[in-house]
Parts: structure tokens; sequence; C-alpha cells
């Protein structure tokens, strides 16, 4: 529904205004790297590398290969974290 | 681009969490682009699998933590004692001046042209002033008060007298140094300053007669601006006139009527000079007590013992009532006050004065 959609992009474009997204992504990058969701992802990087030409990767591949995977290893102790962080921005901020 | 105010109130939980998780899943999304653009660019730099590396390989590298040696397991001053043979002049140096020997050697560094042609002024200066000042003596009067006076001038407009630069514009002038034989003569160094005591009375009273002249303390060279010249006091250069050419040689052109005391002994040169060696900045005190000091001053100043204390008193005093006072002793301290006075004229005493002055006494 477009106003569903408008919402979402005022809302976007005041987390983005308030540098709360930057926060949040600083944020979400220090837990992973905390939880060794960095190392493990990187490990697969190199299994996939390996298994391709290692001189002709592309953005592209490692692109298409991690990005699920990635998904799918944040732990759920980082995902509550961050869910509930932005739970408490959209209540803040509520009226646009 | 709001067209009509939004607000989440009315929105139900449903949708709040699925904008939330939206939000969320695109936050995940940048981490894990992050991380591919890291990985791809360490793959293309080659930089990816360096933690790989077999430990032999690794041993290799490893920090060299002995003393004597860096990290890297090298000697670090171990060429400082070698000495290379320079292929210019054949001889032996030690490592570390071998680069600067060299500049000097082959003649191509910045400094080593400006070193040379300074050498080579101040052997031509030695050799020449050495032969030619009693022959050309009549020569140098005429040509020499010119040739400097046009040097002179020019370095006026130099920045400072003891910069290298100055070598510069006389390196340009080199052509008019050679053919000069009287500028030799006169010991004229790149430093721009004559040493008093290499010149004859002649050559001094001629110098004196067109420049400053004034001796510097620290460098003992004699000034060759002009006779006005900022750098020192017509005190000064009254002094440094006795000094070299006796009290009796106050015959320098231009100047007021000055006294001169024929009862001054030449010794009195050096004392003079320190004593007289100050500014001449003294504000010259008012006339009544100018009068009555100098009156007692008289009789002192004429005996050479208690000079150094006349010397002192008639500093402070000298100046004004000059004409009222009687000469005495008052001779070249009061000359040398006179243009405090009367700025602009120069401090020179000239021989009439001084007969009336005898008389009064």
């Amino acid at each position: 529904m477009s106003k569903e959609s408008q919402l979402r992009a005022l809302v976007n474009q005041k987390l983005i205004e308030m540098g709360e997204r930057e926060r949040l992504k600083e944020l979400l990058r220090a837990r992973l790297i905390e939880c060794g969701w960095k190392d493990q992802l990187k490990a697969h990087c190199k299994d996939v590398i390996r298994e391709k030409d290692s001189e002709h990767v592309t953005v592209e591949d490692l692109v298409a290969e991690i990005t699920p995977k990635g998904r799918a290893l944040v732990p759920d102790s980082v995902k509550k974290e961050l869910l509930q962080r932005i739970r408490a921005f959209l209540a803040q901020h509520a009226t646009l | 681009m709001k067209m009509e105010e939004m607000s989440l109130l009315g929105l139900d939980n449903t949708k709040l969490e699925s904008i939330a998780h939206e939000i969320y899943s695109d936050l995940v999304e940048d981490a894990c682009l992050g991380l591919c653009f890291e990985v791809h660019r360490a793959v293309k730099q080659g930089y990816f699998f360096l933690d790989e590396t077999d430990i032999e390989s690794m041993k290799d590298f490893e920090i060299v933590d002995q003393p004597g040696v860096d990290i890297f397991g090298e000697v670090y001053n171990q060429w400082k004692n070698k000495e290379c043979v320079c292929p210019n002049c054949s001889r032996s140096i030690a490592a570390s001046r071998f680069a600067p020997h060299l500049e000097k050697c082959l003649g191509m560094g910045r400094n080593s042209s400006r070193i040379a042609n300074r050498r080579i002024a101040s052997s031509n200066n030695v050799n020449k002033s050495e032969s030619d000042q009693e022959d050309n003596d009549d020569l140098n009067d005429n040509d020499w008060s010119y040739g400097s006076e046009k040097r002179a001038k020019k370095r006026k407009s130099d920045k400072n007298p003891n910069s290298p630069r100055r070598s510069k514009s006389l390196k340009h002038k080199n052509g008019e140094l050679g053919s000069n034989v009287n500028t030799d003569t006169f010991k004229y160094n790149y430093n721009s300053g004559i040493y008093y005591e290499t010149l004859g009375p002649e050559e001094l009273r001629s110098l004196l007669t067109t420049h400053c002249g004034v001796i510097s303390e620290h460098t003992k060279r004699m000034c060759t601006r002009s006779l006005r010249c900022p750098q020192h006091t017509d005190e000064q250069r009254r002094t440094v006139r006795v000094f070299l050419l006796g009290p009796s040689a106050l015959t320098l052109p231009e100047g007021d009527a000055v006294v001169e005391n024929g009862s001054y002994e030449t010794s009195d040169g050096p004392v003079l000079v320190s004593r007289l060696q100050w500014d001449g900045s003294s504000d010259i005190s008012p006339s009544d007590s100018g009068s009555s000091k100098a009156s007692t001053n008289n009789s002192e100043t004429k005996k050479p013992k208690k000079k150094k204390s006349s010397l002192t008193v008639n500093s402070v005093t000298g100046g004004v009532g000059y004409g009222e006072e009687r000469g005495g002793g008052f001779s070249n301290l009061q000359g040398g006050f006179v243009p405090s006075n009367r700025k602009k004229k120069n401090k020179i005493p000239t021989a009439p004065p001084s007969s009336t002055y005898d008389e009064m006494n």
C-alpha cells in the first residue's frame, strides 16, 4: 500500500537524519565482531574463494554466496537487541 | 515531502513490527555487504591468505631481539666506519662524509661554488693588498672612493649584511672586483667590512672621509656604509676617527665647529673608544645644570689622570651651553655631542675653532 511505503520511507528518512541509522549500524557491527560472526563468515568466504578461481572472484559472486549465510548466522541476542532499539526509536518519534 | 501528517500511533503492532524488521534486515544486509567488499579487496590485493603461511616462512620473518642488531637482524651502523675512495681526488673518505665531500670535490653542490668564490676572493685580496699598498696609493685614493661608494650604495639595499645572499650580488660584480685593483687593497671581504689593522694611514683617512668607518665590536671590521649610515651614531664615528687617526687628525669634511685639544694624548684613543662607546643617546641636560657643572669640570679634564671621571661627567652635561664653556678638555667629547643637538649635521671638527678655545683657556 502506498501509504505504508510512504510511511516506511519517512521513517527511514528520519532515522538517517537523526543519525540513528549510523549508530545502529555501528552497534550491529560491534556486536557481530564480538560474537565471532565475522570470523565465521570470513572462513566461509575462504572456502568459496578456494572453490572458485581465487583470481577471478567478483563481488557479485561473494555477495550471492555470503549474504544469505550471513543473515542466518546472526545470533539471536544481537537480533533482539537491535530490534529493541529500533522499536524504541519508533516509539520515541511516533509523530512524523 | 509530507503531504499529510503521518503518525505511527495509529498503526497496530504488527505493522510497527514489520517496519522494525525491515529496518533490521536492511542493517544486517549492510553489514554483510561491508564484509564482502573487505574480503574481495583483500583477495585482489593478495593479503587475504597471509595468515596461512607455513611455519618455516614465518620463522624467516620473525622479529629479531638481539643487542646490536635491529629487528630485521641488520647491524645498523656498520657502514659508518667504512671508508670510500673518492674517484675525483683519490682520497680515502669516511662513508658518512662521502656525499658532502663529493659535492665540494666535484663543484656541483649548492654551496660549493659560493665557498670556492669566497676563497678565491680572499686569497686575491691577501696577495694584492700586500704588494700594491705602497705603489698604488694615489691611484687608490682617486678611484677607490668612487668604486666603494658604488659598492656601499648597492650594499645598502641588501637586507642583511651577514646573510649568504651577499655573496650572490658580489659574484655578479666579480668583473668589477677583478679589474679594480683598488678594491683588493682594502681587503674587501664578502662579509663586507674592512679590517682597519691592515690599512695605512693614507687609506684610513680616505676611507674615513667617505665612509662611516665605525668599528664593530663583534667583527672588528669598519663599517663601509656612508657617512650618514643609520646604524652608527656620529659619536661613534668621531670615536673611531680619533682612535685610528689620532686626536689631532680630526680633519674630516663636513661637520660643525668642534674644539680640538692638543693636550690630549694619543693614548686616549682606546680609553675614548671604551668610554664613549655608547649610543650617544644621552639627553642634553638643561643649560643651568650644564653650565654650572661644566665649569667645575674644566680643571679636571685637563689632567690626564682624571680623564675617566671627567669623560663620564662631560658626557652627561656636555651638550648644552657649548659656546659658553671653556673648551679645555671638552673638545672631543663635546664635539661628539653636538650632533645630538643638531642632529643632521656631521660630527667632524675642524681646525679653526680649536684656536679660539685655546685662547679662552
